[in-house]
C-alpha cells in the first residue's frame, strides 16, 4: 500500500502539495485526478523522491521509501524521456537492470512486453525512429520491465488513439488484477471512472475526495435525474430543490437532493413534458469532480 | 542494488554505446595512423640534405670537380656539377635557381641572394684544396702527403636544444604528448558534459533518478566516459612506443616507456578533475545549446594550462615552471611535459599527485552537489548560484 501523509511542498510562495493525504492500495486501480497544476505530477515524483517534500511522508508498507525499494517501483513520467539515440531493446534492457534484475530476467521480460505490444520488429531501432505512439509503448514498457509492486503512471492516456487508450485500460486493469498497487492520473474522467476502483481527487493542492469510487458517489449528497422527453423543451420553473445542469434536445439533466421525493418529482416532471425516461442516479465521477473543484 | 553496482551499469552502458558509435571508432583509429604516421613516416622519407647545384664558368683548376664532390660526400651533401660557357650564362642559371652558386674563374662566389655559408665553406674548402696541391706539385712536394697533412680531423655537430640535457626530439616528443593529453582530456571531459545535458534536455534523467541516486549516475558516466579515453590513450601510447621502436628512431628519445605511463596516470587525473567539473555544469543547462556557454570557463580554464605548459618550454628549471607543474589546474598538462623534458623529480610528481587528488576529492563533492540539486531543476538554465542556494544541509 502507497500513503501519502500530510505530504507538503512549496515551491516559493506556491504551495504544490497541502498536507495531502491518501493511499492507494494494491491490486486495485486508483484514478488521480484534477485540474491542470493541481499537484499530480508533483505528488508522483514525491513518490521517487525527485520532489524533496518540505513535511509530511509518502510510505510504501508503512515505512519510509528507501532507495532499494524505489528502485523496484515502476514509473511513467508526464515528460516522457528515454535516450533518443539508443536502440530500444538496449535501451530497456538497461533500464530493467537498473532495477536490479539479472540480465537473463529483464531480457525475457523485455522481449515479452517488446512482442506483445506488438514492438517486436522495431527492437534494434533506435528510439527516436519510432513514432509518437510506439515511443509511448517503449515508455510504459520501461515502466513495467521489472514486474514492480508499484506502477506510477503520469498521464499513460495522454497522446493515444481510441484503440491504444483500449489497449492500455486493459493491461492496467490486468496489472492491478495481477495483485500491483497502481496509480494513474488522467483527464480522461469517464474512462477512470470505467476502470478504477478508487479515486483521488486533488485540487489547488488538497485532497478534496479519495476513497472508494461506488462509496464516494454514494456518499455525495446529491443525486441525478436524467429525463427524456419528447417534443419542445418544458418549463422547468416552478420545481423546487430541483436545479438544471445540463440540457439539450430532448434531454434534461437535473440535481437533485438525496432525499428528494421521487414519486413527487415523477409527477412533477410528467405534467411538463412526455416524459420518454426516467434515470436517477448518483452522481458521476465527472459531476464529483466539478462539484469537488468548484467548492 | 542501489549505489556501486547502478554506477558500473552506467559505466558500461556510455562505454558500449559510445564504443560502438562509427564516428568515435574512426575518430580512434585516425589518431592512432596519425601517431604511428608521424613517428615512423620522417623516419622512411628522411633521404638526407637535398642535392646542391654548383655552377662553374671560367677557368677552373683541374680536379676541382671531383674535389667539389668529396668535399661534399664529407658531409652527406651530394654536389652536381654544371658548366657554363659564359658568366652571363651562369648568372642566369643562378638567378633562375638552376644553380645555388657560380663560381667564376676559381676566384669568386656568385649568389641569388647572401651567400649560403654551408655552400660557401664546402666550394671554398674545395678550391683551397685544389690550389693547395697545384701549388704543391710546382713546388716539388707530393701532393698526396701535403694533402695527409692538410686532412682536417673529423667534427660532428651536435644539436644542443633550448635546455641542458634535452634534444630537440625530446621537445618534439612533450609537445606532441601535451597536445594528445589536451586533445584527449577535453574531448572525453566535453563528452561528459554532452552526456550530462542530453539525458537532462530529453528529460530521461526523470526515469532513471527514480531508480538510482544522482550520485551514482553522474560517477557511473564519469568513469564510462573516463575508461573509453584511458582504452584510447593507452593505445596511443602503445602505438607511439612500438612505432618508435621500429624506426628505432634517434631523433625521439623522449618517447619512453615511463614518460607514456605518466602520461597515462596524468590523463586520468586531468580527465578526473575536469570531468567532475563538466558534469556538475552540464546540470545547470537545460537545453543542449546551453551546453557551451554554461561550460565556457572551464574550458577556458583547460586551454590556459595548455599555454601554460607550453609557457614553461625552454624555461622548464625556473622556479614558477615547477609551480605551474604542481597546480591541480595545469599540473595534468605541464607535468607530464615536464617528465617528458627529464626535468620533473620524484617530490615534483608526489606534490602534484597529492595536489591534484586532494582537488578532485574537492571536487567531486561540490560537483556531485550542485548536479543532484541542478539536474532535476527545468526552465531556463541555472546559474551556478542557485544551484548552491538551492542546497539545504540533510538534502541527498
Amino acid at each position: 500500500m502507497l500513503e501519502f501523509d500530510s505530504a507538503t511542498k512549496r515551491f516559493g510562495p506556491l504551495t504544490a502539495l497541502d498536507a495531502c493525504t491518501f493511499t492507494a492500495r494494491p491490486g486495485r486501480l486508483t484514478g488521480f485526478v484534477g485540474p491542470n497544476g493541481a499537484g499530480k505530477t508533483t505528488a508522483m515524483r514525491a513518490v521517487f523522491g525527485l520532489v524533496e517534500l518540505d513535511s509530511g511522508s509518502v510510505l510504501w508498507k508503512g515505512a519510509p521509501i528507501g532507495p532499494e525499494v524505489r528502485a523496484r517501483f515502476g514509473y511513467m513520467p508526464e515528460e516522457r524521456g528515454l535516450y533518443p539515440r539508443m536502440r530500444v531493446r538496449d535501451q530497456l534492457v538497461h533500464l530493467g537492470r537498473l532495477c536490479g534484475g539479472t540480465t537473463a530476467t529483464v531480457v525475457r521480460s523485455v522481449d515479452g512486453w517488446l512482442d506483445r505490444l506488438g514492438l517486436a520488429d522495431r527492437a534494434q531501432d533506435r528510439l527516436d525512429t519510432l513514432s509518437h505512439g510506439n515511443q509511448q509503448r517503449v515508455q510504459l514498457i520501461a515502466a513495467l520491465v521489472d514486474a514492480p509492486d508499484l506502477l506510477v503512471l503520469d498521464e499513460p492516456l495522454a497522446g493515444l488513439d481510441p484503440l491504444a487508450i483500449a489497449a492500455m485500460s486493459d493491461l492496467l486493469e490486468e496489472l492491478a488484477a495481477g495483485g500491483a498497487t497502481v496509480l494513474f492520473s488522467s483527464h480522461q474522467l469517464d474512462l477512470v471512472e470505467d476502470i478504477c476502483e478508487d479515486v483521488v481527487i486533488i485540487h489547488a493542492g488538497r485532497v478534496v475526495r479519495a476513497g472508494d469510487l461506488a462509496d464516494l458517489r454514494a456518499r455525495a449528497t446529491q443525486r441525478f435525474v436524467r429525463v427524456r422527453y419528447l417534443g419542445a423543451a418544458p418549463d422547468w420553473s416552478g420545481l423546487r430543490s430541483v436545479e438544471v445542469t445540463e440540457e439539450t434536445d430532448g434531454e434534461a439533466l437535473l440535481r437533485v437532493d438525496q432525499d428528494v421525493d421521487l414519486g413527487a418529482l415523477i409527477d412533477a416532471v410528467r405534467r411538463r413534458a412526455d416524459l420518454v425516461s426516467f434515470v436517477y442516479q448518483p452522481p458521476t465521477l465527472s459531476e464529483l469532480f466539478r462539484s469537488a473543484v468548484a467548492a | 542494488m542501489t549505489g556501486p553496482g547502478q554506477a558500473w551499469l552506467v559505466a558500461v552502458r556510455e562505454l558500449r554505446e559510445r564504443g560502438r558509435s562509427r564516428v568515435f571508432l574512426f575518430s580512434v583509429l585516425l589518431m592512432l595512423v596519425g601517431t604511428a604516421g608521424a613517428i615512423v613516416l620522417p623516419a622512411l622519407l628522411d633521404t638526407g640534405p637535398a642535392p646542391r647545384d654548383v655552377g662553374l664558368t671560367g677557368a677552373a683548376p683541374a680536379g676541382l670537380v671531383p674535389a667539389l664532390r668529396a668535399q661534399g660526400e664529407a658531409v652527406g651533401t651530394t654536389i652536381r656539377v654544371h658548366r657554363y660557357d659564359t658568366p652571363a650564362d651562369g648568372e642566369a642559371a643562378v638567378r633562375d635557381g638552376d644553380a645555388d652558386v657560380l663560381v667564376v674563374d676559381a676566384r669568386e662566389l656568385e649568389w641569388p641572394k647572401r651567400a649560403d655559408e654551408q655552400l660557401q665553406a664546402l666550394v671554398t674548402g674545395a678550391i683551397q684544396l685544389v690550389t693547395v696541391r697545384e701549388r704543391a706539385a710546382e713546388a716539388g712536394i707530393d701532393p698526396d702527403r701535403i694533402l695527409t697533412v692538410l686532412a682536417p680531423p673529423p667534427v660532428s655537430n651536435v644539436e644542443l636544444g633550448q635546455a641542458a640535457g634535452r634534444s630537440p626530439g625530446d621537445e618534439n616528443a612533450a609537445f606532441v604528448m601535451t597536445l594528445v593529453l589536451f586533445g584527449a582530456i577535453s574531448t572525453f571531459g566535453a563528452m561528459v558534459l554532452s552526456g550530462v545535458v542530453e539525458e537532462k534536455s530529453s528529460r530521461t534523467v526523470e526515469v532513471l533518478l527514480a531508480r538510482m541516486p544522482a550520485r551514482s549516475l553522474l560517477a557511473g558516466k564519469i568513469v564510462g566516459i573516463g575508461l573509453l579515453g584511458l582504452a584510447q590513450v593507452v593505445a596511443l601510447g602503445l602505438v607511439a612506443l612500438a612505432a618508435g621502436a621500429l624506426v628505432d628512431s634517434v631523433d625521439i628519445p623522449a618517447v619512453r616507456p615511463a614518460v607514456v605511463a605518466w602520461a597515462v596516470v596524468w590523463f586520468v587525473l586531468g580527465y578526473a578533475l575536469y570531468a567532475t567539473v563538466y558534469g556538475a555544469l552540464g546540470a545547470l543547462a537545460t537545453r543542449t545549446e546551453d551546453a557551451s556557454s554554461v561550460a565556457g570557463p572551464v574550458t577556458i580554464v583547460l586551454v590556459l594550462g595548455f599555454m601554460a605548459a607550453f609557457a614553461t618550454f625552454g624555461s622548464i628549471d625556473t622556479t614558477w615552471a615547477r609551480l605551474v607543474s604542481w597546480i591541480p589546474v595545469t599540473a595534468p598538462l605541464a607535468m607530464p611535459f615536464r617528465v617528458a623534458m627529464g626535468a620533473a623529480t620524484w617530490w615534483d610528481l608526489a606534490i602534484a599527485v597529492v595536489l591534484t587528488l586532494a582537488s578532485i576529492a574537492g571536487l567531486v563533492v561540490l560537483g556531485g552537489r550542485i548536479y543532484t540539486r541542478a539536474i532535476l531543476h527545468t526552465g531556463a538554465s541555472l546559474t551556478l548560484r542557485d544551484a548552491w542556494r538551492e542546497v539545504r544541509p540533510g538534502s541527498r
